[in-house]
């Protein structure tokens, strides 16, 4: 989910053509920890995927992504994998500010079993030029009101921050950026499980036409 | 025939519908009965009365031509040639465009007022009738006279400004009909305002000369013009240079992303304890040394090179707007149509 904030930056070049596309690579360093009332487990490795996006006007866009990685457990923790299939769209409402709706659907795998995760994200991202216009701050703030998680009831509350940087040069945006993805659910049997998923994210995006 | 004539002289006269003006007339209409019946000597008496200065009602200027040449034309039955001469040329001196219609008077009538004609000498133009005009498919037409041979030079000049444009400069004798096409000298159309028809005459047999002048108003008819997009300002334009502000500016836009990642990596991990401070203090670090380095970079002023370029398609843009709407107006332009009405002198119209 935390990856699924960084394709968003999808949006970030500026429109030159009625209709572009656009296709960035992305790495990412993303540390999964979960406290389900048996202390904080914690795992972390590489993510690697690409984002595709497509701009309709200056103002619309669609953004699709497929992500995926490794993440390490540490102190006995199990590793697991990690992969990720999403969408968005994003309109342009003002020339700082853009809104988002997206959907994803993301796996965690362990030797033991599998748990599914489906969202739904609502949100918003700022971005401020700085002096030049070569690169922009970027903060990003997204509720998730639908969160399905496979076993488990859904979260009260669930919601994203990120912010970070991206560098122009011509057609090429690089950026990067921290993210934080929060999940707490409900108490039971006791228990309140806490989860969440945070990353630095590089991401270098290049227009196509 | 003679008595159509007569209604259409009569109803010129009685047009201004005064009770004077109908005395004359009146009278008039008796002395045109007496000479229809060849009574000469009964109807000069009335046509003196009319051009006398003592006859104490009004007489338009189309009466006292008329009453001058029917004089001439009874006294030339009447046998006295010279006396029927001078009433001629009095006629032609008041109205040069005078004229007998051979299909109404006598040869001997007809040749004594060609005599008048000769021994007299005026050139007049016509007033301009009103008229709507197409320039590019029709012209503006003008009735000039010239009472015998005479060298007549004509020209049209805008009252008050400009120079002349010269219609017709030659011989003539007679009424002749000359045609503008709207033109001035530097070939372009007329502007609206009031103008000059200036004739002026010198006589082949004589020697003297003779002027007349007629005003008339001219304006233009033709679609509403598009105004052109006005030059882009300030506002309109984006900045091309970086300023010492946006400049200082940068290190808060770092430090606000700086302080955005350690406030999400501190805050939001709470009871799950810090997780990955790592990155967002590669992000912060990355973020300050950003704006510190936009700062030193920008702070001298550079141009910014995004800018200059969309500033210059907002220009060729609105160049070629401008283009287009300028095309458009020369093509209304093009179909202008004049819209002729007499004026009385040379103060503009109101």
């Amino acid at each position: 989910m935390v990856i699924a904030g960084a394709a968003i930056l999808g949006g970030a070049a500026p429109v030159a053509a009625q209709r572009v596309l656009l296709v960035a690579p992305i790495v990412s360093l993303a540390e999964h920890r979960v406290d389900a009332g048996f202390g904080v487990e914690r795992s972390l490795g590489p993510i690697l995927g690409a984002v595709g996006t497509l701009r309709s006007g200056p103002r619309l866009s669609l953004a699709v992504r497929a992500l995926g990685g490794s993440l390490f457990g540490s102190n006995g923790v199990l590793d697991r994998d990690v992969g990720e299939l999403g969408v968005e769209v994003s309109v342009v409402t003002a020339p700082w500010l853009s809104l988002q709706a997206g959907a994803a659907r993301r796996a965690y795998a362990t030797k033991l079993g599998r748990q599914a995760w489906t969202t739904v994200d609502l949100g918003a991202t700022a971005r401020v030029a700085f002096a030049g216009g070569a690169i922009r701050g970027v903060w990003r703030a997204a509720l998730l009101p639908v969160v399905s998680v496979s076993g488990l009831r859904g979260p009260d509350t669930a919601f994203r921050g990120a912010t970070g940087l991206e560098y122009r040069v011509r057609a090429t945006t690089l950026g990067v950026e921290y993210s934080l993805e929060r999940c707490d659910f409900p108490t039971a049997a006791g228990v309140r499980r806490l989860e969440q998923l945070s990353a630095l994210t590089l991401r270098l995006e290049r227009q196509l036409r | 025939m003679r008595r159509l004539a007569w209604v259409v002289v009569l109803a010129a006269g009685v047009a201004p519908a005064l009770p004077a003006q109908g005395s004359t007339a009146e009278l008039l209409g008796q002395a045109h009965e007496l000479y229809e019946r060849l009574e000469v000597e009964r109807a000069l008496p009335l046509l003196r009365q009319i051009v006398s200065p003592s006859w104490p009602f009004e007489v338009t200027r189309e009466q006292r031509v008329e009453a001058y040449k029917y004089l001439g034309a009874c006294l030339t039955l009447a046998g006295k040639r010279d006396s029927a001469v001078l009433y001629f040329r009095a006629a032609i001196e008041r109205d040069p465009f005078t004229e007998l219609d051979p299909n109404l008077f006598t040869p001997a009538q007809l040749t004594t007022f060609s005599e008048a004609q000769r021994r007299t000498f005026a050139v007049a133009a016509r007033p301009v009738e009103p008229a709507r005009v197409d320039p590019r498919t029709a012209r503006v037409a003008f009735t000039i006279v010239a009472t015998h041979a005479a060298l007549v030079d004509v020209k049209l000049s805008a009252v008050g400004t400009g120079p002349s444009l010269s219609l017709l400069q030659g011989t003539m004798e007679g009424v002749r009909e000359i045609t503008w096409d709207g033109l001035l000298a530097d070939r372009r159309l007329a502007p609206p305002g009031r103008y000059a028809l200036a004739v002026a005459g010198r006589s082949r047999f004589t020697g003297t000369s003779d002027s007349a002048r007629v005003y008339f108003d001219l304006r233009h008819e033709l679609a509403p013009l598009e105004d052109t997009l006005p030059d882009l300002d300030r506002s309109a334009l984006l900045p091309e240079r970086i300023s010492p502000e946006a400049a200082r500016q940068d290190v808060a836009k770092g430090l606000g992303v700086a302080a955005a990642a350690l406030l999400i990596a501190g805050a939001a991990h709470g009871d799950l304890g810090a997780g990955e401070r790592g990155g967002a203090g590669v992000l912060a670090a990355t973020a300050g040394v950003t704006g510190v380095a936009a700062f030193l970079v920008h702070r001298r002023g550079g141009a910014i090179p995004a800018n200059v370029a969309a500033n210059a398609r907002r220009r060729a843009a609105r160049d070629s707007a401008n283009a287009t709407i300028r095309g458009r107006n020369a093509d209304r332009l093009a179909a202008t149509v004049l819209l002729v009405s007499p004026a009385a002198g040379e103060a503009a119209g109101p």
